[in-house]
Formats: structure tokens, C-alpha cells, sequence
């Protein structure tokens, strides 16, 4: 029974022992071995089953992967004056582990780093930039023709191209945080403005600045439907007038060229003898008197001769 | 997961299906049988116990099953020694060898701005839910206005090694991402612009430079789209932007009236013209045919009278003093060298010119 026992416990020590001097390193995971609280150079980067010495040797694992960062949201003047509440993001990684041992020790410890970190320096480049730099890119255009028919003609917001823009900015805060991050065994992949919003009071400015902006293009819309229909209208009349005083004189032309071919005509025929036609065109015209004609005949006239005639015969 | 004792305690826990990424329906497998505190036994009983316990935890922790949507990478302590296609897999028992299951076929995606709240009520309409969340929609556009934008990123794990080991929470930094893309992209444009023409422009910049993005992270993350939804001014700003649409329609409706009465006036008054020339072209001709007439007359006439001029006067002078003298009103006769009233008699009544001359 003794045996049984002794054999048990040896069976336990050996398996402890093995248990104690076997370990795992993840796919994600890279590892240091601590001896007696000495961090032993060298990193276990190989995922997979690994080796150490029982006991007096233990294991601090750290992620090999990229790590996301999220700052707090922060109120931070722009060179303009206007408070904006920023919102921040970067991804870091764990690149050395004795250095980030060393100098953090853990995660929790390296995000309290990056916090103070990365907010000094998006301090830094928001407070000393306009906020027009921050939120448009180095690509800004603005096509004249659009911004007419969208009414934006402000004197407030100066429509030029960014110095920086956005994405330059980006890159000079990874720069300014980056440099400090080597030290901490800690790479900063990348540091990017996620959120970028008015404070609540100067966003209801900028509502009411956007209300009158609207109500201005709504007048702008209005007047010029107004002009536009005067001037067809104008238009209108100046056609009709064209085409009248044109037809009029067109027809005048024709009856002119008419009335003077009858002339012609008239002329010709009548100066062939022009006394008779006198005496034609007089009996003629006898033809259209009317009713209320006065027809004065003289006594001696053609039309009595021969009535007279008779009396004396 | 302190010393590597608890690590490796942990590794030989039941678990087939630790971490299934991206989530995913799986297939039940049973729970582990543990160490269970058991009752004074005979020490055989307990042996064989042990071994059907043994027995059965090797049995089922040595395959598994892959979806017909998803990829299985397999672990061996920890380092990844192969991805599996779907179907049925063997593995080391015992947690030696563990899987995490990947939904590689399966389209994802990221809501901003809102949410769905359930996908398939009875598969007739989804809802969304109430609750807004501006601090993901609001964002500034170039000329500095207030903007709400609503989006949805689509996506597929195209590689599910690199989505797993290369980022830690791939779908956070997705999202902290899109978030920051959009803000980039809507803010290069003027407000206007991102509410009406510039919306199929923005989502496949967005798309783009999400993809570029995730692409630098190595994130084995494929964006198959970013679509934009409701994209809209502030709520306090909505009434003046509806004005403006009112006033566009009021321009548009006083441009077509003009035009209306352009489009009515000028063919009238084309036809006007027509007619009025017509009419003189028609005057024209009638009045060169009547010249043509009377003047053809008049020759034949003088024709005649040129035979016999004296007979013919004298003829004509009587017919149209015949033809006439019916007709008139009033004929007056006056003798040459008489003075004034008397010698005239006056017809009064007409058509007695006849009588009257039968009196005489």
C-alpha cells in the first residue's frame, strides 16, 4: 500500500513538473520567459508547443496583433476659435515585449500611455489648425458652376484648398506620437480622426447660420423665377411685335406692287384714247350713283336737246 | 490564463468550439464530463468509469464539422497548422489540436447611424430600430455644415488566417475605420453636394479607401460594399432645406407658365401674319384682275366706238341717262342763263322721274 501511495505521489510530481515545464504560445501570441522576476532575453515569436525550465521559470505572453486604440472624446479649440468635440483612433502593436515589459508592463499600462499620448499631440495639431484644414483633404475642389446652383456663396467659410487637409494631418500626429513609442516596445500603426463634431452650442449656431443659408437660396430661387419668366415674357412681345409690324409690311408691299401694276395696266390701256375714256369713265360712274343722289341736268344738256327739239318743231 | 499548468488546464477543458469568428450557427455538440465528485466505489468501478469517460471524450473531441459557409483553421497547441474546407474532420482529441470556425462565404456587415433590430420578423419587412445614434451620423462637410449620414458596410472574411491573427478585434477597427473614412470622404465635398449628386461617388470612395485601409492592417477583411442611406440635414435644418425644394418648384412652375405663354402667343400671332399677308396677296390679285377686266373692256368698247364714234357717244350718253335716272333720289334741271329757283323743277319722289318728265 506504501508503495501504491509513494508511487502516486511520484506520478504527481512528475506530471506537475511537466505540466510546469510545458507551455503554448498562441498564433496571436508572442512570449518572454520571466526568471525570478528577470525577464530572460529573447522572445518566443513561434507559436506551438515550447519548453521551459519548472518553477523557477514562467511565462508572460503578449498579443502579436494589431490592437485597436480608442481615445476619449475631447473638446479642443481650432486656430478659428470653434470648439469641436474630437474623437480619436490608432492601432498599436506590441513589437518588442521586453521593452513593453519593461517600460508598461502590461496592456492596461500601455493604453494609459497612448491616452496621454495621443491626446497631447491631436491637442497640439487641432488647436493650431482651422477647422476648414481638418475636415476637407489635400483633393478639395470645389466646381464654381455646382456652387452656384447650390447657392453656398458664404463670407464665413472661405472655400480654398487646404494647406494640409486631413489626411496630412493624420500623418503628422502618427508622427509626433510614433517617436515616443519605440522606447515603449510599442509600434503606432496608424492615428486617425474618427469623429469630428460642433459642441452642442455652437452646433445650434451653425444650424441657424444653415437655416438662413437655406432661406436666402429659397428667396434667390424665387426672384430668379420671377426674372426668368419677365424676361420671356419680354421676349414674347418683342416676337409678336417682329412678326406683326413684319406681316404689315409685307402686305403693304404686295398691294403697293399690286396697285402699281393696275396702273400700269390702267395707264396703258386708257392713254390708247384718253378723251373717250374721260367720257367712258364719266358715264360709268353716273352708273353708281344711289338714291340719295341730286342729279343736276342742265336744260340744254344731250339728255333735253332732243326735247326741246320737238317742242319748237 | 497565468501559469502555463492553468493554460494547458484550460486547453484540455472540453471546447471544440472555442471562439467561432464572425459568428454563425453551429451543430450541438455534448458537454464535457468532467471530473465529477463521486461516492465511495469499488476501485475498479472507478477505472472503468474513467476509461468510458476517456473513451467518450476522445471520440468527440476528435473531429468536427465545417459549414458549407465557413472555413476551420486548425490549431495544434496553439500554432495554426491548416485551414479546412467544409465537410467532416478528424483532429487530435483532448484539445491537442483546437478549431475556430470562420463564415468566409457568408456577406457581413456594419451598420452606422442605425440599426436593424431584427432581420426576419416573419421575413416580410425588417425593422429597425427607433433609437438614432447621431454620434455615428453626424458629421461636418466641407463648407462646414452639419451633416447626417447613415451607411452600411458589407464585407467578407476573405482570409480567415489573417482575420484572425492579425488583427485583434478586426470588426472594431472595420468600424473605427468606416467611421473615419466617411467623415474624410463626406468632408471633402460641399453639404449639397453629399445630399443629392455626390452620394454614388462618396460610397465607392468610401469603399475604396475602407478596402485600402484593412489592405495596410493585412485584416483578410474584402469590403464588397458601402452604400449610403438616408443622408439628411439636422432636424432643425430640415423645413429650410424643404423650402428651397419649394422654391426650385415655384422658379420651374413661373419659367413654364412664361413659357406656356410664349409657346401659345407667338404661333397665334404667326398665324395672324399669314393671314393678314394672305389677304394682301389676295387684294393684289383681285385688284390687277379688275384692271385687267375693266381695261379689257374699255378696249373692245373703244374698238367699237372708234367705227362709229358720234352714234355710239350719243348711244352710251342715253343708255346710262336711262339706266340712272330711275334710280336717283332727286334730279334737278336747271336752263343755262335763267336765274336760280325757277327754272328748275324738282323730282321729289323718286321713280316718277318718269312721269315727271311726261309733265314737261
Amino acid at each position: 500500500m506504501n508503495k501504491s501511495i509513494l508511487s502516486v505521489v511520484v506520478i504527481a510530481v512528475l506530471s506537475l513538473g511537466a505540466l510546469q515545464s510545458a507551455y503554448v504560445v498562441d498564433q496571436a501570441e508572442q512570449a518572454i520567459i520571466v526568471q525570478f522576476g528577470e525577464p530572460i532575453p529573447g522572445i518566443v515569436s513561434q507559436p506551438g508547443l515550447h519548453w521551459k525550465l519548472p518553477f523557477i521559470q514562467d511565462v508572460r505572453r503578449f498579443d502579436k496583433r494589431i490592437i485597436a486604440w480608442d481615445g476619449d472624446v475631447t473638446q479642443i479649440p481650432t486656430l478659428g476659435r470653434e470648439f469641436v468635440l474630437v474623437d480619436t483612433t490608432a492601432r498599436w502593436r506590441i513589437t518588442d515585449p521586453l521593452k513593453f515589459l519593461t517600460s508598461v508592463r502590461d496592456e492596461s499600462g500601455a493604453r494609459t500611455r497612448l491616452d496621454d499620448l495621443i491626446d497631447s499631440v491631436t491637442r497640439d495639431i487641432i488647436s493650431g489648425t482651422n477647422l476648414e484644414e481638418i475636415i476637407r483633404s489635400r483633393d478639395w475642389t470645389v466646381d464654381a458652376a455646382a456652387l452656384d446652383e447650390a447657392g453656398v456663396s458664404r463670407e464665413d467659410v472661405d472655400l480654398e484648398r487646404p494647406k494640409k487637409g486631413r489626411a496630412l494631418l493624420e500623418q503628422e500626429m502618427l508622427a509626433a506620437a510614433a517617436k515616443l513609442m519605440p522606447a515603449l516596445g510599442i509600434e503606432l500603426v496608424d492615428v486617425r480622426l474618427k469623429r469630428i463634431n460642433y459642441i452642442d452650442s455652437v452646433g445650434r449656431q451653425v444650424e441657424t447660420r444653415m437655416i438662413s443659408e437655406r432661406q436666402s437660396i429659397a428667396e434667390r430661387f424665387r426672384s430668379e423665377g420671377q426674372g426668368k419668366s419677365s424676361e420671356i415674357l419680354g421676349e414674347m412681345e418683342r416676337e409678336l411685335r417682329r412678326i406683326r409690324s413684319e406681316a404689315e409690311r409685307k402686305a403693304a408691299e404686295v398691294r403697293g406692287k399690286a396697285d402699281g401694276e393696275a396702273t400700269k395696266i390702267y395707264g396703258e390701256s386708257y392713254g390708247a384714247d384718253p378723251e373717250f375714256y374721260a367720257f367712258f369713265s364719266t358715264l360709268e360712274s353716273y352708273k353708281a350713283m344711289g338714291e340719295n343722289t341730286t342729279l343736276v341736268l342742265d336744260a340744254d344738256s344731250e339728255f333735253f336737246r332732243y326735247l326741246d327739239s320737238t317742242r319748237t318743231r | 490564463m497565468g501559469t502555463p499548468a492553468d493554460r494547458l488546464a484550460e486547453l484540455l477543458q472540453f471546447g471544440p468550439r472555442k471562439g467561432r469568428a464572425g459568428g454563425g450557427g453551429g451543430s450541438a455538440y455534448p458537454p464535457g464530463g468532467g471530473g465529477a465528485q463521486l461516492p465511495k466505489l469499488p476501485l475498479g468501478l472507478v477505472g472503468v468509469i474513467v476509461v468510458v469517460v476517456l473513451a467518450l471524450w476522445l471520440v468527440f473531441s476528435a473531429y468536427y464539422t465545417v459549414q458549407p459557409e465557413e472555413k476551420a483553421v486548425v490549431k495544434r497547441f496553439g500554432a495554426v497548422i491548416a485551414t479546412r474546407d467544409p465537410g467532416l474532420h478528424f483532429k487530435l482529441p483532448f484539445g491537442i489540436d483546437t478549431v475556430e470556425f470562420v463564415a468566409t462565404e457568408r456577406v457581413l456587415k456594419q451598420e452606422f447611424g442605425f440599426r436593424t433590430a431584427a432581420s426576419d420578423s416573419g421575413g416580410e419587412r425588417t425593422e429597425y430600430s427607433a433609437e438614432d445614434f447621431p454620434q455615428e451620423s453626424l458629421m461636418l462637410s466641407g463648407d462646414l455644415n452639419i451633416i447626417d449620414v447613415e451607411w452600411v458596410v458589407q464585407y467578407r472574411i476573405d482570409d480567415p488566417m489573417k482575420y484572425l491573427y492579425n488583427l485583434r478585434d478586426p470588426t472594431r477597427t472595420l468600424r473605427d475605420i468606416s467611421e473615419s473614412v466617411m467623415r474624410r470622404v463626406v468632408g471633402n465635398r460641399l453639404g449639397s453636394d453629399v445630399l443629392t449628386t455626390a452620394r454614388v461617388e462618396i460610397s465607392n470612395l468610401a469603399g475604396e479607401e475602407i478596402q485600402a485601409a484593412m489592405k495596410k492592417y493585412d485584416a483578410g477583411i474584402h469590403i464588397v460594399t458601402v452604400q449610403l442611406q438616408d443622408v439628411i440635414p439636422p432636424k432643425a435644418v430640415q423645413p429650410a432645406f424643404n423650402e428651397v425644394n419649394e422654391a426650385r418648384q415655384e422658379r420651374e412652375r413661373m419659367i413654364n407658365e412664361a413659357t406656356k405663354r410664349l409657346n401659345q402667343e407667338i404661333p397665334k400671332a404667326s398665324g395672324e401674319a399669314s393671314r393678314v399677308i394672305a389677304e394682301a396677296e389676295g387684294y393684289a390679285s383681285e385688284r390687277v384682275n379688275q384692271a385687267l377686266g375693266e381695261t379689257a373692256r374699255f378696249r373692245s368698247i373703244l374698238a367699237e366706238y372708234r367705227s362709229a364714234p358720234t352714234v355710239t357717244r350719243t348711244r352710251m350718253y342715253l343708255e346710262t341717262i336711262n339706266a340712272v335716272l330711275p334710280t336717283i333720289g332727286n334730279v334737278m334741271v336747271v336752263k343755262d342763263g335763267k336765274t336760280a329757283p325757277l327754272p328748275y323743277f324738282d323730282m321729289r319722289r323718286p321713280r316718277t322721274a318718269a312721269a315727271a318728265e311726261a309733265q314737261q
